[in-house]
Parts: structure tokens; sequence; C-alpha cells
């Protein structure tokens, strides 16, 4: 890359916008971090983890806490209930001193084993990222093994760095306004929105560089957990770009991804911003749900890689000059196979992790639920498949279950088991027809199918929430509803299905809201990058492998002189 | 000197290389190849796609003989290497114009 000045190339003005952009950024940052300094009782950062958790985090099974708090709303019909188990507790406190310091240690505790849940299913989600490496190195030709590797380590590597620095600000810096981590600490020094306020807060603006405020044990917690979900829908691109992306432009999509695209919509959804407020402010439902992510995540990463696909085109050779797609066979079923059931072991941490606690039981609903979408995802891929084709294609019988997974990742929390298998079976039908829709009519090439696994089938478990969710869980999500909904104390996230019409209309608002907001984003971005320069590698370089040229080394350079196909488009290996 | 050089199915090569052997043959080369003769390939399906499959993974097996082992040892290929269906593959005889052992620098037939 030539390194001329910024100046030189752009021009003064465009230098002059730019600074004052920069200015009032970092203004907007000071002044963020100089209010928290100013307010008075202004909570503080507990980086040893020495006051987090005490008698206010004890809970009973059904979430009541321990310590009653003093009613302030005297105009409540409850008041004098609340008034008068307030006054109950004071006398018994005073009655029994040790009771009480009993239950700091209890709240300790009970923090403690939120923590170890939320970091270990935080571990069982990065570990998907060697899942998905062994997945996408096996669905690809053999002269890229090394490519593809690399784009999968180094999306680990620089999405990580680029949500360290500022996503983890932009996404949850305000997370303690509307939607504090209870079961971790609560996070509450990160309470500032740098762009929007109150229900409808637009982007975090604590947290920077993870210093201040976000040096705190309980947010740290959380930092981990959702780096590694950030991380996943910055290695999902590479399923869709891979092949024919140069590694620059690669690392310029994953800084795109980790710093801004996926915190933007991240803040609006699990960081307290606008669509999780929606229940409050326009009073739709519990305002816009995703438990684990099939929209955030999902969505976001596959409707992004779409766009990126669209930008660079196909590989050379996939459409013949009548427009019929070619077929490019997976080089390693091995590894494809292997991958898959990595990525399942990894959903274990992704979609029960997501309650950030232990002590929520409902995490073995979760894990159920999730494997039974897995495999009746997988199931009726393959029989579909077996329908159309005549016989059960593995690598549609493994993105089966990847798309069951991704689709009941957004309701695994609020549906039942029955619920779970439809939403499987929905989502394997689904991702096969994507498949055929996008190589056939759309002419998108989708090496990997991710645009249909994550794409598609994310925006579908996010709309499948708002019809399946039958209220058992999910009391007072986004702080609504939490004395009683649809007329019934403990009713949960509800669906269509179970009565709440205005749950469906926020879900499929929203899910539709992010898919084009990931898309047009991306699309306007790289498109932008692309007309500066390709981000397309040399057509001698694709038909040779990108290997060597990108790399300087081979995948497997036993190969160097058996590759016989290295420059053709005829698959690598002869059944 | 002759040399014979046979294409035969992966399945097949230990048959081969057991009666080759039996008649006292001192070595022979062995490669792995794709090909295919009045086998042709056939059509699977990728993903939906079409392709074909042309190209089939053979062996080939060379060895150099004496004219008077010619016979026999095509004889002994072809026994190991029949299965009857189209794709047993076909052997090939050339003349030889030497034969060195690196080692020693031997030629001629006593390098065989």
């Amino acid at each position: 890359m030539r390194f001329l000045s910024f100046q030189r190339q752009y021009g003064r003005r465009s230098v002059a916008i730019s600074r004052a952009l920069l200015i009032l950024l970092l203004a907007q940052i000071l002044s963020g971090s100089m209010c928290a300094a100013f307010a008075d009782q202004a909570p503080q950062p507990d980086p040893a983890g020495t006051a987090t958790g005490d008698k206010n985090s004890v809970a009973d099974a059904a979430g009541n806490p321990f310590v009653v708090p003093e009613p302030t709303d005297t105009t409540s019909p409850d008041y004098a209930k609340n008034k008068k188990a307030f006054d109950d507790f004071q006398a018994q406190a005073a009655r029994e001193p040790l009771a009480l310091k009993l239950a700091d240690g209890v709240g300790h505790d009970r923090i403690g084993s939120n923590f170890s849940w939320t970091l270990l299913t935080g571990y069982l989600v990065l570990f998907m990222q060697a899942g998905f490496a062994l997945l996408t190195c096996g669905l690809v030709r053999k002269k890229n093994a090394a490519h593809l590797m690399m784009l999968n380590f180094a999306a680990y590597v620089f999405a990580f760095l680029a949500y360290y620095a500022v996503g983890y600000a932009f996404q949850f810096g305000a997370v303690a306004v509307n939607a504090s981590p209870v079961n971790i600490g609560g996070a509450p020094t990160l309470n500032h929105f740098l762009i929007g306020s109150g229900q409808w807060g637009l982007l975090g603006g604590k947290g920077f560089f993870l210093t201040g405020p976000a040096y705190d044990a309980g947010s740290n917690c959380l930092t981990l957990f959702e780096l590694v979900f950030m991380e996943t829908a910055g290695y999902i691109i590479v399923g869709a770009i891979c092949e024919r992306i140069t590694f620059w432009a690669f690392l310029l999509c994953e800084l795109f991804i980790g710093g801004l695209l996926y915190p933007i919509s991240g803040c609006w959804v699990w960081g307290g911003g606008w669509l999780s407020q929606l229940g409050s402010s326009m009073h739709l439902g519990h305002g816009y749900v995703d438990f684990a992510g099939s929209s955030v995540v999902h969505a976001v990463g596959g409707f992004c890689a779409m766009a990126l696909a669209l930008i660079l085109g196909p590989r050379l050779g996939k459409y013949g000059p009548d427009g019929k797609p070619r077929a490019f066979p997976a080089s390693n079923i091995v590894f494809v196979v292997t991958g898959t059931f990595v990525l399942l072991f990894g959903w274990m941490g992704f979609n029960p992790g997501s309650t950030l606690g232990a002590t929520d039981l409902r995490i073995a609903v979760v894990a159920v639920n999730t494997n039974l979408a897995a495999v009746a995802g997988s199931a009726a891929a393959m029989l579909l498949w077996y329908r159309l084709f005549g016989k059960p294609d593995i690598t549609m019988a493994c993105n089966g279950m990847l798309a069951g997974l991704v689709a009941i990742t957004a309701p695994c929390a609020f549906v039942s088991p029955t619920a779970s298998v439809i939403i499987g079976v929905f989502a394997g039908v689904l991702v096969c027809l994507g498949v055929l829709f996008n190589e056939r009519i759309l002419k998108i090439d989708d090496p990997c199918g991710a645009i249909s696994v994550h794409g598609y089938c994310g925006w579908f478990g996010a709309v499948a929430l708002g019809i399946f969710a039958d209220g058992a869980y999910g009391s007072g999500w986004n702080g609504v509803g939490a004395a009683a909904y649809l007329g019934k104390t403990g009713q949960g996230v509800t669906g269509l299905l179970h009565g709440d019409w205005s749950q469906f209309v926020v879900q499929l608002g929203g899910a539709t809201l992010l898919a084009i907001y990931a898309f047009g984003a991306t699309y306007v971005v790289f498109k932008a990058v692309n007309a500066w320069r390709s981000m397309r590698v040399s057509k001698e370089v694709e038909l040779e492998g990108l290997d060597v040229p990108e790399f300087g080394m081979l995948g497997y350079p036993e190969d160097a002189v058996q590759m016989l196909s290295a420059g053709s488009q005829s698959p690598q290996r002869a059944v | 000197m002759k040399r014979i050089d046979a294409v035969i199915r992966p399945s097949q090569l230990d048959e081969v290389k057991q009666r080759v052997n039996a008649l006292g043959i001192t070595g022979l080369t062995v490669s792995e190849v794709r090909g295919f003769g009045r086998q042709k390939g056939h059509t699977e399906t990728y993903r939906g796609s079409e392709y074909t499959v042309d190209f089939l993974p053979k062996i080939f097996v060379t060895i150099a003989v004496a004219e008077d082992l010619v016979e026999p040892v095509v004889e002994a290929i072809m026994e190991g290497a029949r299965t009857g269906v189209i794709g047993d593959g076909k052997i090939f005889v050339s003349s030889l114009d030497d034969v060195i052992r690196i080692r020693t620098g031997e030629r001629g037939p006593g390098a065989i």
C-alpha cells in the first residue's frame, strides 16, 4: 500500500472537517467521563472485584430481592402493602444483624457463581472460533486452506482490538441506564449515552479502551462474554468472501465490524438502546427481544456478508457462460463435520450463557431447546435435500444443523421444546432454499452458505420469537410488565400464538431493520473502499490459490508437486 | 530390455504386486494417477450444482524386465488386475534403450 499523506490526497477542506469531527468526538467522550466525576454518589469502578456482590445482590428463586426496597411511589395502589413489607424488613434487620452480614456473603457468592458461568460459557463461545475455521476451511478448495485459516485467525485478532478500543464502549457504555446486567453486579459505572438518551439511546459512551469506568470486575466479565459474541459476527463474513478477498481488505472489514457495525446495533438491542425500550416507549410487547443474538449477531453478520459478497462478485469460474452455477466441491468433509460439532458444543455456551448467571435456572431449558432445534434443522435439511437431489448432502446436513442453531438463538429462552423443534425444521428448510436461491437466482457466490445460515435464518429466528414465545420466562424483560403482563403476574415474553401480537410486530420490524442496516451500512462503506482500491485479488492469484501469494506458504506443502489442477476450474479431487 | 507400464485399479495393486513378486521380479515403481478410458466419468451434485467426475483414481505401475520375462509379467499383471468390469486398465509394453544402476554405475540387462 502506498502511504500518501491524508492532506495531500484529500484536500484541505476534508482535513478541516475530519479534524472538527475528531474534536467533537473527543469532547463527547471527555464530557461523558467528566459528568461522572462531578455527579455526586457516582458509582465507582471495582477493578479488584472486592466491592461487587453483597446483600443487595441476594434474591430468591423467583427473583424477589432479599433487601426489600423502600417504596417511593406514594400514588401506587400497592403502596400500603409495599410500605408494610419494607417496615417489616427493617424491623427484622434490626433484630438479626448477623443475618444481614451473612447475606453480604451470600450475595458475593451468588455474583461469583454467575461470574464463573458467564466467563466459562464465554470460553465455549471462543472455542467456536476453531469450529468455524475448520468448517469453512473444509468447505473450500485445498489451494486456499492457509488463506481460510488465516482469515479466521486474523478475524479474532483484529475485530477484538477494534472492540477493545471503541466497540465495547459504543455497545455497552450506557448499559446501566436501561439494561443493567444484575446477575453480574449491574456494571453501574457504564451509564452514559454518547448519542441519544433515556429510552432513545443510540450509542454508548463509557469505557473506551476498557479504562476508567470499564476497569471494573463486573464490566470485564461482561466484556469477555460480549467480545466473543462480537467475534462470532466477525467470522461469519469469512464464509461468504473467502477465496477472493485480499487480506488488507479483510482486516478493514473486521475493524469495521468490531468497532462500528456490530456495536451500534448491539447497543440498540442489548446495551439498553432504543430497540430494547420500544416496550416502554411505544407499548410494543417487551420491546425488541433477542435472547442470545439471532439478529444481533447472526443476521448482522450474515447480511454484512451478503453486501460484501455482492461487491466482490463470484469466484472465477463459478458461473458458466450460460449463467449456470458450477460446483466447487468441499476439499475436506472431515473438517466440515468436526467443525460443525465444535460449533454445536460451543453453542452450549452461546445460548445458555446468555442468562449471564447460573442462578437463572432457565439455563437447562435453553440448553435443551438449543439442541432440539439443531437436530431438527439438520434432519429437515437432510430429508429435503434427499428428496430434491437423491442423496443427503453432508455439507447441507451441517448447514441445516447450524441453521437450526442460529434460528433458535433468539427465542431459546422463551419457547417450549415443541416450538424449538418446529423452529429448527423451518430453519432447516429455509437454509436449503436460501442456498439454492442465492446461488441460482440472486447469483451471489457464497462458498459456505453463510448468508443463508446466518442472515436468513438469523432474521427468521428473531421473528419466530414473536410467534412462538409462550410467556413462561422473561417477566419484566426490558423493564416491561414486571408486576403483571397481559393481566397475569409472572407472565413473560409472549408471542403471537400465545396472545401478544405486538411482540410479533416489534420482532418483525426490528429484525428487518437490523438486516437492512447491516446490509446497507456495509454496502455503502465497502463500495467506497472497493472504488478506491479493489478488494479482490488478481485473476492470476485467484486461479493459483491465495495461500502463497497472500501469505507466502501453502496450507498443504506436500501438494506443491501434486496439485494437478491448481489453475483449473475442475474439482481438486476426483470422487 | 523392455519397459512394462500398467494403469490398474487401486484396489488391485496388492494382487498385482503379489503375482509379479512370485515371478522373481526385482523391483517396480508405483504412482497415484488420475485418468479415464472407456470407463468415463459420471455426474454428481454438490449443494445443488452438477459436476462431472471425469478423472478417476488409478495406480500406475512401471517395471523394467528382460525380454524373456515380458509375457509372464504381462500375464501376471492381467490376472491380478482383472475384475471383469469396465475400468480394469491397460498395459503398455515399450522398448528400453538403457538401464543404469545409480549406486554402482552398472548398465544394461545386469542393472535391472
